[in-house]
């Protein structure tokens, strides 16, 4: 019922914004690519989602609304996150043309653009007008997320950055400021550095325990590495020395960052070192952390926004409605970590249908109600999507959420991404769990150093150095 | 006399007693952890991620497994039990024809013997990636016809090796008079065999079917989205940012339903099928 | 059984003899065997051959290359720590799960084999775990033991008397014990139901001649039982064995390899190098050298097994 109140809501603001665009005499994207989809009315088209609640987004909106407006069948194919990658390239190399929009993570932009997986877009963007509403994102992730070697290889379509959420309503307490202050020698605010979010994390700890700690963060260890990722370049790292391609998440500041994240897992809730996100979300919600960083979604599960939908049932209920704030994860530039765009397939047997979907999904129009959809997991990546008044509107401190998003795809610094990405992760996430393990972080990351100049070497140092210049002269690949 | 009769009574009764109350003990062990992925299954999200663990919950919640239906996580479901029926009645039917081939014939002899069931024994990663790149030029990774014959010949010598057993139990008096009474080969296989193998067929079947219903390192190489089965399923639940321990327990107990079920029936038949036909229990 | 036998000598003979031999026979002979060994190919030759050519090339996933490479992916494998390390591991939970099992399996079984109310409810009972797919079996367990909501660590804080915090799927010191303890969960009643129907073919009269000699159980069992159950207890051991030397997907839902490479398995590893590092051919490579490892066992204990037929 509640499908066909939306569908029937979505066809009158269709309706309206067709109206306005031709008022306007310049058709807006979505318009054109609706109008270009019709001539393929009938056919059917893959797409490749990353699969859970996310999905929904796709199967339950866009792809129903995109084949009443178009008469194409959109078939949403689902896949878990991190295997999404190796679904696409062992599709790639089976070869059957079974996808013909891909997902995928920014990161693996590079290897998936060599080996000719994905399509390079330009005359497409060109053909069908795209080019004005693509200057819409916003600059980090238009920049750094859509080409390479020149070309238009992927729609940048989600603005993930970690952040971090905390409890007002425990940092407010009058009693909690002045006994911090006491005990550490500083306001009780919200922590801007590493070592004061273990002075928090502690405090509350202290404070609280069993019944609240100071703070949970996801362990699950491909998860993980984005946040060392994170940490390491904000302490000063870099993860390669230029001349020798040799890896450097083993000097000093790696050592370092990986103890942190050690010591940190002791004021975290006991048995959370190897917590998913579901489980820390979890604690969260019903008010048994004070701080979690996460990616944005939690900012709106807190809120009870759309928790009522059926497809979210899964999410237990917020205990702590209205005492939520935001602010970006500590040690200064935030990573826009995972993150996903959308590239069309290169084995597709329809390039210019995939393409006009993806144009239709990412437009201004259509993209700005995905990312107020409660379960699409999808999160403001557009000028438009930051500035919506309705959006604005939709809880009490909703502005103050959008505000800090769009402040960390401002600052926000890029997952690496060179060749044979996809195994640097790997070897990363293993020192993680390894660290959670609670094995010696010199050691560990010793070791995880090691697999990186193993990979170095099997993908031959001169090809990845260059491929390292070309991501590490992004604009967002280092703190500026 | 009476006395002593009566004090070594009560020793048994007691002994009895002790045993009795160790079985309990094993049974409650052995299927703690099943009775946690099933009650998980029926737990609230509130309840699933209670401290401390909640043992019975206060009401059965069967949303679990209405919002699977309903967001069209179930086909796995399907896809295993269609892929694992008729895996296994190809099986059976190929399988029992070689069986009988080689109990009446000995053909090919111990060595042929050995090596088809040393096949059976083989990790199946170390067979995956070449099948995957075999399958891949015939356009068959993720087909259900792919699946169905790979499970069937990795079911194939196990169902040889139980049903050569099976075979070698028929009478050859009863074989022999019904070629004399002029039956072809064929004839005798059809009208004589295969009544009296029936029952045997059907034990194996049973595991055979088991073996691919739990198979997973072929179907998370050679699946992708048509023909995921359950296990591959509940190891991407593992890799998702958002799903909850509630979908990964409604699977299992969709997928181990009926196995479990199916074991019951054939309880039989167990010991025979699990010791490969070496124990005719 | 031993109709069986008799029937064997007799059946060259016979069947020659009933239909007169010849072409025909032996036509119906390889047609009846035929689809099956074109369907064993498919698993049983062609995946090795093709390993072996991958693993002279240098091929991704990404990259068809199929020039030849000469030995270097097998140079890599000698000194891959890695590999090594992956053997190792497997080599360590069957050293541990194996006794532990048949000695477990057999104490329960022992158990059952006098009158016990309930009996069959009991075997129908057990013999669950042992049909659960290790997936679910490692799933199940790994939430069983979540240190916040998984019950075992609740009970054992209650025996302490206070919380206790073991991550039994993280701690290094834990990972082994866990993963011998879910193999032993969910096999050993796999040795329990096949001992205890050997154990019930045991003939009780040499068993009751000893006893009356007065011979304790103790040896009855070591001179009586044992040698007469030994044939079964030595085919599930190596039905165990091979298991346990391919074990994967529990350990994957348990500790996926970790912490670090700390608990990966042979097929883990293989699965890792394959599917994604994507590097094809150094995958073939080990492929082939655990097919030839484990087919070099086979062959000794089979053939020997088939022998005795």
């Amino acid at each position: 019922m509640n499908k066909a109140k939306r569908l029937c809501a979505i066809a009158c603001l269709a309706v309206v914004a067709t109206w306005l665009t031709t008022a306007q005499a310049q058709p807006s994207a979505a318009q054109t690519a609706i109008e270009a989809a019709k001539q393929y009315s009938g056919s059917t088209i893959n797409v490749v989602w990353p699969a859970g609640v996310g999905a929904l987004g796709q199967k339950v909106f866009a792809a129903p609304l995109f084949e009443q407006l178009t008469g194409v069948k959109v078939n949403i194919v689902e896949a878990p996150p991190t295997d999404v990658y190796i679904k696409v390239v062992a599709e790639h190399r089976a070869g059957t043309g079974g996808f013909d929009v891909v997902s995928l993570v920014p990161s693996w932009l590079t290897d998936l653009s060599i080996a000719g997986i994905i399509e390079p877009l330009d005359e497409l963007v060109d053909k069908y007008g795209f080019a004005a509403e693509l200057q819409g994102i916003e600059p980090a992730y238009r920049n750094n997320w859509m080409t390479h070697g020149g070309k238009i290889m992927a729609i940048p379509d989600d603005g993930d950055v970690l952040l971090l959420f905390y409890r007002k309503d425990l940092f407010n307490d009058p009693a909690n400021k002045e006994a911090f202050k006491a005990k550490y020698g500083y306001e009780l605010a919200v922590p801007t550095t590493w070592e004061q979010f273990s002075d928090i994390g502690w405090f509350f700890t202290n404070t609280y325990q069993p019944d609240l700690y100071g703070a949970s963060v996801i362990h699950r260890s491909g998860l993980m590495q984005y946040f060392f990722q994170e940490r390491f370049r904000n302490a000063g790292g870099r993860f390669f020395d230029v001349d020798s391609m040799d890896a450097q998440i083993n000097d000093e500041i790696g050592v370092k960052v990986a103890t942190q994240l050690q010591d940190e897992a002791e004021f975290m809730p006991p048995g959370s070192e190897n917590w998913n996100p579901v489980e820390v979300l979890t604690a969260w919600l019903s008010g048994r952390v004070a701080m979690i960083t996460w990616w944005p979604p939690p900012g709106r599960w807190s809120e009870g926004y759309g928790t009522d939908n059926e497809a979210l049932k899964w999410v237990p209920e917020s205990q702590i409605k209205g005492k939520v704030g935001y602010a970006l994860s500590p040690g200064g530039n935030p990573e826009l970590a995972l993150g996903w765009s959308l590239a069309v397939s290169s084995n597709s047997r329809n390039k210019e249908l995939a393409y006009l979907y993806i144009q239709w999904v990412n437009s201004e129009e259509i993209s700005l109600q995905r990312v107020q959809l409660p379960y699409s997991l999808r999160d403001p990546f557009r000028a438009s999507h930051f500035e919506s008044a309705e959006y604005r509107s939709r809880w009490d401190n909703a502005d103050e959420y959008l505000d800090v998003l769009r402040q960390g795809a401002q600052i926000g610094m890029l997952d690496l991404s060179i060749r044979n990405t996809f195994q640097y992760e790997e070897a990363l996430a293993r020192a993680m769990q390894r660290l959670m393990a609670g094995e010696d972080p010199q050691e560990v990351m010793n070791e995880a150093a090691a697999n990186w100049d193993k990979v170095t070497r099997r993908t031959g140092v001169d090809k990845q150095r260059a491929a390292y210049e070309e991501w590490a002269a992004k604009p967002n690949a280092y703190p500026q | 006399m009476n006395a002593q009769n009566s004090r070594w009574k009560r020793q048994k009764s007691l002994k009895k007693a002790v045993r009795f109350a160790l079985a309990l003990l094993l049974t409650a062990f052995f299927l703690a952890p099943v009775y946690w992925i099933f009650i998980t299954a029926l737990k609230s999200p509130e309840e699933i991620f209670a401290v401390p663990a909640v043992w019975f919950p206060e009401q059965l919640h069967f949303e679990n497994f209405t919002s699977m239906f309903s967001a069209g996580e179930l086909k796995p479901i399907f896809n295993s039990l269609l892929v694992a029926t008729f895996s296994t009645l190809l099986a059976l039917a190929v399988g029992t024809l070689a069986a009988y081939s080689l109990a009446r014939y000995r053909t090919g002899g111990r060595a042929l013997a050995v090596w088809i069931i040393s096949l059976r024994m083989l990790p199946p990663i170390a067979l995956a990636f070449p099948l995957f790149l075999f399958f891949a030029m015939l356009g068959w990774v993720d087909t259900y016809h792919g699946l169905i014959l790979l499970y069937a010949a990795i079911n194939l010598p196990y169902v040889i090796w139980v049903m050569r057993g099976f075979v070698e139990d028929v009478p050859l008096e009863l074989e022999e008079s019904a070629a004399i009474d002029g039956a072809s080969r064929w004839q005798i296989l059809w009208y004589v065999v295969f009544p009296l193998v029936r029952m045997g067929m059907l034990a194996t079947g049973v595991f055979a079917f088991i073996y691919a219903m739990n198979e997973f390192a072929f179907a998370v190489v050679l699946t992708r989205v048509d023909v995921l089965t359950f296990t591959v399923k509940i190891s991407h639940y593992f890799g998702n940012q958002t799903t909850s321990w509630a979908w990964i327990a409604g699977l299992a107990v969709l997928g181990s339903l009926p196995v479990f079920i199916a074991v019951l029936v054939m309880q039989r038949y167990l010991v025979r099928g699990m010791s490969m036909g070496a124990i005719k229990g | 059984m031993k109709n069986g036998r008799l029937n064997r000598t007799l059946i060259r003979n016979n069947m020659k003899s009933s239909t007169g031999g010849g072409a025909g026979d032996r036509r119906f002979q390889y047609l009846a065997l035929s689809p099956a060994i074109v369907l064993l190919l498919l698993i049983g030759a062609f995946p090795v051959i093709y390993n072996l050519v991958l693993s002279f090339q240098s091929q991704t996933m990404l990259d068809p290359d199929t020039s030849f490479a000469g030995l270097a992916n097998y140079q890599e494998l000698l000194s891959d720590n890695r590999f090594w390390g992956a053997i190792s591991h497997t080599l360590i939970i069957a050293g541990f799960a194996l006794p532990v099992q048949l000695v477990l399996g057999l104490l329960m079984a022992h158990l059952f084999v006098g009158e016990l109310p309930g009996k069959r409810l009991f075997i129908a009972l057990l013999i669950l775990p042992v049909v659960i797919a290790p997936v679910v079996a490692g799933a199940a367990w790994r939430l069983f033991l979540d240190n916040s909501f998984g019950p075992v660590n609740a009970i054992i804080s209650w025996f302490a008397g206070g919380p206790v915090k073991l991550l039994w799927t993280v701690d290094p010191t834990l990972v082994y014990p866990t993963i011998i303890i879910v193999e032993v969960w969910q096999h050993t009643p796999f040795v329990f139901l096949l001992s205890l129907a050997a154990l019930l073919a045991v003939d009780r009269s040499q068993v009751e001649a000893a006893q009356i000699d007065g011979a304790s159980g103790w040896t009855v069992f070591w001179w009586i039982t044992l040698p007469a159950i030994m044939p079964v207890l030595g085919m599930v051991m190596l039905i165990r064995f091979i298991d346990i030397m391919r074990i994967f997907e529990m350990v994957l839902s348990l500790t996926e390899g970790g912490p670090g490479t700390r608990t990966e398995t042979l097929s883990l590893y293989t699965y890792t190098t394959g599917f994604k590092d994507f590097s094809l051919s150094y995958t073939g490579a080990i492929a082939f050298v655990t097919i030839i490892m484990m087919s070099v066992v086979l062959w000794v204990i089979l053939g020997r097994m088939e022998r005795g037929r």
